[in-house]
C-alpha cells in the first residue's frame, strides 16, 4: 500500500537480516556443536567452522551408550542417563499425547458449555481458568511432590499425566471457548428439534465444525507438554520414568560437561516439536491469539 | 433460548432416555475439569498454603507428621538476605525481558507486515522457530553459545575480529544476569510478536488510506493509527509476559544455576533449591512459593479486571 522507497527498502532488508541472524544463531550453534568432539572444540577455541565432521555425538545416544565411536573410544565416563534416551522418547511420547488427548476431551467439553450456557457459575468457571492459567508450576510442585507421594504417584507416568492435565486444562479452555462461541447455534437447534440429545448434538454437529481450534489447541498443548520440565523433574527420579526434557536437565549438574553431547541430545529433543510447527504454523498462530485476547 | 420440548422422546446411541436438563447438562459437562482443577490446582495451593505454616523437612515427611510453626518460615523467608537478591533480580529481569520484547514485538510484527518485500516473507516463515525449542534445550545451547573456553558467541566474535580476548558473558557476576534475558527473550518473543501481527491485520486499511490522502508521513501514520489501535494488545502482552517472567526456571538452570555468586538468583530458583537441595526445607520452599504465588495472582487479577472486562466472550 505504501510502497517503501529504495533506501528503506534495504533498510528493510538489513533489519530482516537481522532478525533471521537471531533468530537462526541458536539453532546453528547446536548444530555446530553436535557434529565435532570436545577435542576439535578445544583445538582451537577461535575457530568458527568445525575442524572435522562426525557423527559420533549422535551414534553414541542412539545405541545407549555402546557404539562409542572414535570419539569416545578412550572415555572411560559416560554420563549415564544418556543411554535412556530412548525410554524418555518413549516416555516423552506417552506422556504429551495422553496429555493432548485427555486435555481435548475434558476442555472442549468445558469450552462449548461455558461459551453456550451463561450461569453465573460458569463465567465464574472461566475467571478461574484464566487466573489459573497464570500460576506457576513452581508454586505448585512442593505440594504435588507431597499428594503425588502420599499416592504412591511418584516415578510414575500416570502422575505426571495427571499433574499436566490439570495444569494445561485452563489454557486449552481459554483458546476453545472463543471458537466455539463463533459456531452458529442455529444447527444444534435443528438437531435437537430432530431429536438429538444435547451431547449428541454437540458430538456430531458442534465438535466437527470445531476441527480447526481443537488442532490448534491440541499442537499447543503437545508442545507444552514435550517441553514441560519441573513436573516431571519433581515427580520422577528414577530414569526410567523420566522425560526428554527431564534427561537433558540431569547432564547440566554433571561434573564432567560434555558440551557435544548435549548439543546432539538437544538437536534430537528439538526436533520433534519443529518439525509440528512447521506443519501446523497456521493452527499454533491463531490458538496463541485466541487464547490471549479473546478468553 | 432452544424450543420448547417437542413431545417425541430422543432415544439416542449415548442411552439418554430422558434429555437432562440445560443446568445439569452443563455441570456434567464441566465435572472432569472441576474434579482437575480441585485436584492439580485448588488443592495444591490450599495446601501449599498449610505446608507453609508447617516445619516439614525430611524428618516430618517420612513420619508424615508435620507440626504447626506459625508464620516461622515466612518470617525467616523475609529475613533471609538471599530472598531479596531473588526478588531484586526477579524484578530486574522482568523488567528488562518484558521492556525489549513488547519493543522488538512491534518492530518485529511491523517488519513482517511488509508484504512487497521478500526477506519480511523469509522472516514471517522463521518468525515461530524458537516457539518450538524446549526451554532446558534453549538454556542448554545458550550455555554453549556462552561459554567462556568454547563459546560460540565468542568464536563469532573472533571471526569477525571484533573482540580480542574471550567474553565471560554468563560467568560475570556484573553481565550474568543482563546475558540471561537474551535466551528468555529469545524464547518467548514469537508469541508477543505474533500478538501484535494479529492486531495489525485487525486494523482497517481505510484509515491509513485517508492517512495518506491527508498527507500524514510514516511517523504519524503509527503514532496516530497504529499505536492506539495496539494499545490494548501491548497491555495484554505486558501482563501476561510479566506473570510468565516472574516465575522464570529453565534457562537458570541451564546457564548459570543461579550464579556466579548469587548474581542469578531469581524467585521460582530460590524456592526450588530451599526445597530440594538439602536441607531440604519444604516449609521455607512452600512460603516462598507462595509468596511468588501472591505477587503473580496480584497480575492476574489486574488482567482479569481490566483487559477480560472489555473482551467478554
Amino acid at each position: 500500500m505504501f510502497k517503501p522507497s529504495p533506501t528503506g527498502k534495504l533498510l528493510l532488508h538489513v533489519a530482516n537480516l537481522m532478525v533471521i541472524a537471531f533468530i537462526l544463531l541458536p539453532l546453528v550453534a547446536v548444530f555446530f556443536g553436535s557434529i565435532q568432539s570436545e577435542k576439535a572444540l578445544q583445538a582451537d577455541t577461535r575457530r568458527l567452522l568445525p575442524l572435522e565432521v562426525t557423527a559420533d555425538n549422535f551414534m553414541v545416544i542412539l545405541s545407549k551408550g555402546e557404539q562409542k565411536g572414535r570419539i569416545f573410544e578412550q572415555t572411560t565416563y559416560l554420563p549415564d542417563n544418556i543411554k535412556s534416551f530412548y525410554a524418555a522418547v518413549v516416555n516423552s511420547t506417552i506422556v504429551a499425547t495422553s496429555v493432548t488427548l485427555l486435555t481435548l476431551l475434558f476442555g472442549s467439553l468445558s469450552a462449548y458449555t461455558i461459551a453456550r450456557q451463561r450461569y453465573r457459575w460458569t463465567l465464574f468457571l472461566l475467571q478461574a481458568n484464566i487466573v489459573a492459567r497464570f500460576v506457576p508450576v513452581i508454586v505448585l510442585m512442593i505440594p504435588l511432590y507431597i499428594v503425588m507421594r502420599s499416592l504412591g504417584q511418584l516415578n510414575s507416568l500416570t502422575g505426571v499425566i495427571i499433574a499436566e492435565t490439570g495444569f494445561l486444562l485452563p489454557y486449552a479452555i481459554l483458546i476453545l471457548a472463543p471458537y466455539f462461541d463463533t459456531i452458529p447455534t442455529e444447527l444444534e437447534e435443528a438437531a435437537r428439534i430432530d431429536g438429538c440429545t444435547r451431547l449428541r448434538a454437540f458430538i456430531s454437529i458442534v465438535l466437527p465444525l470445531a476441527t480447526p481450534a481443537l488442532a490448534a489447541c491440541g499442537v499447543i498443548v503437545f508442545i507444552a507438554s514435550w517441553h514441560e520440565l519441573l513436573i516431571p523433574l519433581i515427580l520422577n527420579a528414577r530414569p526410567d520414568f523420566m522425560t526428554l526434557p527431564v534427561i537433558i536437565a540431569t547432564l547440566v549438574g554433571d561434573v564432567f560437561v560434555f558440551f557435544n553431547l548435549m548439543m546432539a541430545i538437544c538437536l534430537l529433543a528439538l526436533l520433534p516439536t519443529v518439525i509440528l510447527v512447521a506443519l501446523l504454523q497456521k493452527y499454533i498462530v491463531e490458538g496463541l491469539a485466541a487464547g490471549a485476547v479473546k478468553g | 433460548m432452544l424450543p420448547a420440548r417437542t413431545g417425541r422422546r430422543p432415544h439416542g446411541r449415548w442411552g439418554f432416555r430422558r434429555e437432562v436438563s440445560a443446568g445439569r447438562f452443563a455441570f456434567l459437562m464441566n465435572l472432569p475439569t472441576i474434579a482437575f482443577l480441585c485436584v492439580v490446582l485448588v488443592y495444591p495451593i490450599a495446601y501449599a498454603g498449610y505446608l507453609s505454616m508447617h516445619k516439614v523437612g525430611v524428618a516430618q515427611l517420612r513420619r508424615g507428621e508435620f507440626p504447626f510453626n506459625g508464620w516461622e518460615n515466612y518470617s525467616r523467608v523475609l529475613e533471609d538476605p538471599l530472598f531479596w537478591i531473588g526478588i531484586k533480580n526477579t524484578l530486574t529481569f522482568s523488567a528488562i525481558t518484558v521492556g525489549s520484547e513488547i519493543v522488538l514485538a512491534i518492530a518485529i510484527a511491523l517488519l513482517i507486515n511488509q508484504a512487497g518485500v521478500w526477506t519480511s516473507r523469509v522472516t514471517r516463515l522463521l518468525i515461530l522457530l524458537p516457539y518450538a525449542i524446549p526451554p532446558i534445550c534453549n538454556g542448554l545451547i545458550w550455555s554453549f553459545l556462552y561459554s567462556f573456553q568454547f563459546g560460540f558467541l565468542n568464536r563469532i566474535l573472533f571471526t569477525l575480529g571484533l573482540i580480542d580476548t574471550p567474553i565471560n558473558w554468563a560467568g560475570n557476576p556484573d553481565t550474568a544476569l543482563y546475558a540471561l534475558t537474551v535466551p528468555y527473550i529469545w524464547r518467548t518473543l514469537p508469541f508477543a510478536i505474533i500478538l501484535v501481527h494479529a492486531a495489525l491485520q485487525g486494523i482497517p486499511r481505510e484509515l491509513y488510506e485517508q492517512a495518506a490522502i491527508d498527507g500524514a508521513n510514516a511517523w504519524h501514520r503509527f503514532r496516530r493509527i497504529t499505536w492506539p489501535m495496539l494499545q490494548q494488545i501491548i497491555a495484554i502482552i505486558l501482563i501476561l509476559r510479566t506473570a510468565f517472567a516472574f516465575a522464570v526456571f529453565e534457562e537458570i538452570l541451564a546457564i548459570t544455576q543461579g550464579g556466579p555468586g548469587d548474581a542469578t538468583w531469581v524467585a521460582a530458583w530460590y524456592s526450588y533449591k530451599i526445597t530440594f537441595s538439602p536441607p531440604n526445607n519444604f516449609g521455607m520452599g512452600s512460603a516462598s512459593a507462595f509468596i511468588l504465588a501472591l505477587m503473580i495472582g496480584a497480575i492476574a487479577l489486574v488482567y482479569l479486571k481490566l483487559i477480560y472486562r472489555r473482551v467478554t466472550l
